[in-house]
């Protein structure tokens, strides 16, 4: 497909659809490629860790563009608790890398092989969202390569800036649709000395608990999480009656051939926990997230109905088949026209991950 | 003026005011940039403020929106005339502590939401000093911050969805209770736009539990390197404070001198730092922050516990900039952010500028953020003063935009520093916010010239738009 002027990034990516595979080595890189799809009209699939490739609608690509060798970790500054690193770099890493001085970004807590850049453009949060936020809340700085090979900058390397629009924000969950993530600039927080995962804790007692760094639960658990200075942790433990066990042994999500993602108001996510029950599930207390799987899709279109109706969504992250046995997202949102006019100024050939988003945008 | 009267016919003539005092007491927000527009309006819902901007846009009038006026960078001032829409009528609460969170009307008193939630055991963190004033609309507009945004965030944090109109009439929704909704987060594009790209009619705002504890610490200090090392080592121990905010000895006098809070006239520098958890937590922080304030020359360190001590102490703070009115009738204030591992230097070199330019100069800021208020107070009316008061401000905004820092970290970028934008971004990256602006509100009617300067669409030639980009400027 004469794309001969890419050859000298070519590359294959295990797991990738078919298509020219190319890993660029420099923001330039990403230039060069985003402006030739633009050119020719070639659809491209960004790839970080493909842990969420199913997610959406993905489209059959004529590029798949890894952002694997921009992974750098630009800038650290522990003492002024940013970071900044390259969008490829593994979540597992760079957060093992920010624990040596006891450091975290609030990321996923098990990543697999997400990358930042990935994480941050499908809008995956941590288990701690409750108490710490989502990852839009981490961004201090996000540079992007625009669709049509723009390099543009949003943001800055301070934890607190108002100038201009929050680009850098809107790009979290836009599925590379305002531009393909190449750096980012994150908010740190530090990591205290102590922690406990508690479990089997009097969820009367639990519910007294200001702000706890985490209340998960699941089919056949509740856990809590808590950290802080040590004597915090002791009190913690003896108010809840619990068992403590010292450090966070963060749950896996739920496995099964299809996983979802169900989003309800913070103060329904109980009612969700148990209207859910036949599948697995994992719930962030606090924050309205749950995190289901399941075998097959029964019941999807009742729980996706009931969902939507408090304000809610219920999103289809992964399934085994080819084709989503259902619309992945949902209703579309209402916004929709606003949407895509925005997306036209940043993609005008409309090239980055086409028609994945909500409502095919 | 026939929009004056269409204005009328939909709103009744007590809510459109057009005499020429009531358009001066509209004419400007707390900066020094006064317009004149053509009216004040008073919508009391989104359908009026629909229609309103429908028929501001058939007149071709501007729509200015504005909150209390409390600004500082003459966002909500009508520099380019124009219909200037007062959201204060705009003010329901409705509390859902279930979700912990609460929809308001954008004309809701900061303030006033705080004191609303606290029979529930919550309150809105976002606390700008104006908090008695100031609107939730305008905090919202401004992305405002506050002393208690450093462990938990700007105003953007705490803004969970939003209803707004954008300049056709359209009334929109974004966001919500459930967190994450799918397709695009235009809410993030709207949080400190200031009013460029659509009107909040209705803010869904996250409200966050009373804390168990509190400990407030007032710090005094020789000197301000003191202080400001102090600041950077409680960053550096892996402590992210409730709030950490400096206050240097002119800023403490005038404030002594106008409200006696007790804070010590004699040092170069206070520090006041709050730290809030279970008992045994703010016991060991606060400890731990006397320690380090201490081994860098800290002469006294008062821990506040009652509630009344602690507010005395923060009284001090919120009222700095009413002290300053009786040194002179005008202030000129910069905002800008740097990395918390270069305070030291920077304030070093902000007195160094202010010094060379013979102004007097007071700083009161939060340090813990690394977001500078260096404040001069002058006399607007000698110009000589005036030019170098202009001159100093450009300098210290070089100053911290070399060491790595931000323009502004809350105030906002309006039309007092819009012309500076250039200085933190490439022609790109102000391209990109004028295809923002252009998407939301092709026509430049809500408050026009504010935030990007001029030509900042620099691919626009002769308003013919190219479709692709043949990519000669990367
Ligand atoms: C003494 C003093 C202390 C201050 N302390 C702080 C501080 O600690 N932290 C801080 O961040 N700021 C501070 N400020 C600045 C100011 O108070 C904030 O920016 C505040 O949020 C402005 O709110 P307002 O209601 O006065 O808005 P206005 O000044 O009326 O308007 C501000 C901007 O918001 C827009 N706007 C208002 N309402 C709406 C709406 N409904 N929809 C869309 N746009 C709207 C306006 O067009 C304008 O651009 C201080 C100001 C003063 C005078």
């Amino acid at each position: 497909m004469g794309v001969t002027s890419l050859s000298d990034i070519e590359t294959k990516i295990e797991g990738a659809p078919e298509g020219v595979h190319v890993a660029p080595k420099t923001v330039d890189d990403v230039v060069r490629v985003l402006r030739w799809a633009t050119e020719s009209g070639t659809p491209v699939r960004v790839w970080g860790g493909g842990t969420r490739q199913k997610l959406g609608h993905p489209p059959t690509p004529g590029i798949v563009l890894s952002t694997g060798r921009l992974s750098d970790i630009e800038v650290w500054e522990p003492d002024d608790l940013t970071v900044v690193a390259g969008a490829g770099i593994g979540v597992d890493e760079l957060e093992s890398r920010l624990g040596e001085k006891s450091q975290t970004a609030v990321l996923p807590e098990h990543p697999g092989a997400a990358t930042l850049g990935g994480v941050l453009a499908t809008g995956r949060a941590s288990l701690r969202r409750a108490r710490l936020l989502g990852p839009r809340e981490r961004v201090l700085e996000v540079t992007m390569v625009t669709g049509d090979g723009r390099v543009v900058r949003s943001g800055g390397r301070v934890v607190k800036n108002v100038s201009g629009f929050d680009l850098h924000r809107a790009a979290i969950g836009a599925f590379g649709s305002l531009g393909v993530i190449v750096q980012v600039c994150l908010k740190l927080w530090p990591v205290p000395r102590a922690s406990a995962t508690i479990s089997n804790a009097d969820p009367e007692s639990v519910s007294r608990i200001t702000r706890p760094l985490a209340l998960l639960e699941t089919n056949d658990a509740w856990q809590l999480f808590a950290w802080g200075t040590p004597t915090d942790i002791d009190e913690i433990v003896a108010k809840t009656e619990g068992e403590g066990r010292a450090g966070l042994h963060w749950p896996e999500d739920p496995r099964g051939s299809y996983r979802w993602l169900l989003r309800v108001p913070p103060g329904r996510t109980a009612e969700a926990a148990l209207r859910v029950r036949p599948w697995r599930f994992l719930a962030i207390h606090g924050s309205g997230e749950l995190r289901l799987a399941s075998e097959d899709v029964e019941g999807a279109t009742d729980l996706r109905g009931w969902a939507e109706d408090i304000g809610g969504s219920l999103v289809l992250v992964d399934h085994p088949g080819e084709d989503a046995p259902l619309d992945p997202w949902g209703s579309p949102p209402s916004t929709l026209d606003l949407q895509r006019r925005l997306i036209a100024e940043f993609d005008p050939a409309r090239i980055v991950n086409p028609g994945r988003l909500p409502g095919g945008l | 003026m026939a929009a004056i009267a269409e204005l009328r016919d939909l709103l009744g003539s007590d809510r459109v005011l057009d005499d020429p005092l009531e358009r001066r007491l509209y004419s400007k927000d707390a900066s020094l940039m006064r317009g004149d527009p053509v009216c004040v309006v008073f919508p009391g819902d989104a359908e009026q403020v629909s229609a309103i901007v429908r028929i501001a846009a058939r007149h071709g009038l501007p729509v200015i929106p504005r909150g209390a006026g409390t600004g500082l960078t003459a966002g909500a001032s009508p520099m380019t005339g124009g219909i200037v829409m007062s959201m204060t009528g705009m003010n329901t609460i409705e509390i859902d502590p279930d979700n912990q969170a609460a929809w308001v009307g954008p004309g809701v008193i900061n303030l006033d939401l705080s004191k609303q939630a606290r029979p529930y055991g919550l309150h809105f963190a976002p606390d700008p000093s104006s908090q008695s004033a100031c609107t939730i609309g305008g905090n919202l507009a401004n992305n405002s911050g506050g002393p208690h945004c450093l462990a938990e965030g700007s105003t953007t944090s705490h803004v969970l969805g939003l209803e707004f109109v954008t300049a056709d009439g359209q009334i929109h929704e974004v966001g919500g209770l459930a967190p994450d909704q799918p397709g695009l987060d235009l809410r993030a594009l709207l949080v400190g736009s200031e009013g460029t790209l659509g009107i909040a009619t209705r803010i869904l705002v996250r409200l966050l539990p009373i804390a168990d504890d509190v400990r407030t610490l007032l710090l005094d200090f020789p000197s301000v390197e003191d202080a400001a090392r102090t600041v950077s080592d409680v960053i550096a121990a892996g402590m992210v404070p409730a709030a950490l905010e400096m206050m240097d000895q002119r800023m403490v006098m005038a404030v002594e001198n106008w409200l006696g809070a007790g804070l010590p006239t004699d040092a170069a520098a206070v520090l006041l730092a709050e730290v809030v958890g279970s008992t045994a937590t703010v016991e060991s922080e606060a400890s731990i922050i006397a320690e380090i304030g201490r081994s860098n020359h800290a002469r006294n360190v008062v821990i506040a516990v009652e509630s009344e001590d602690r507010e005395l102490l923060w009284k001090g703070r919120k009222s700095a900039f009413g002290a300053i009115a009786q040194l002179a009738p005008d202030y000129y204030l910069h905002d800008t952010v740097v990395p918390r591992t270069r305070l030291v230097e920077t304030m070093a070199g902000v007195y160094e500028i202010a010094d060379r330019h013979d102004l007097t100069m007071l700083n009161v800021f939060h340090a813990g953020d690394g977001n500078l208020h260096p404040l001069i107070a002058f006399d607007s009316s000698d110009e000589d003063v005036a030019r170098r008061v202009k001159l100093a401000g450009e300098e210290i905004v070089d100053l911290c935009l070399s060491v790595g820092g931000a323009l502004s970290g809350e105030h906002g970028v309006g039309v007092e520093k819009r012309d500076l934008m250039p200085s933190s971004f490439s022609a790109l990256d102000l391209d990109a916010q004028a295809r923002i602006k252009d998407v939301f509100d092709p026509d430049h009617l809500l408050n026009p010239a504010k935030v990007l300067p001029q030509g900042s669409r620099c691919f626009d030639f002769g308003g013919v738009r190219r479709e692709v980009p043949e990519g000669a400027w990367v």
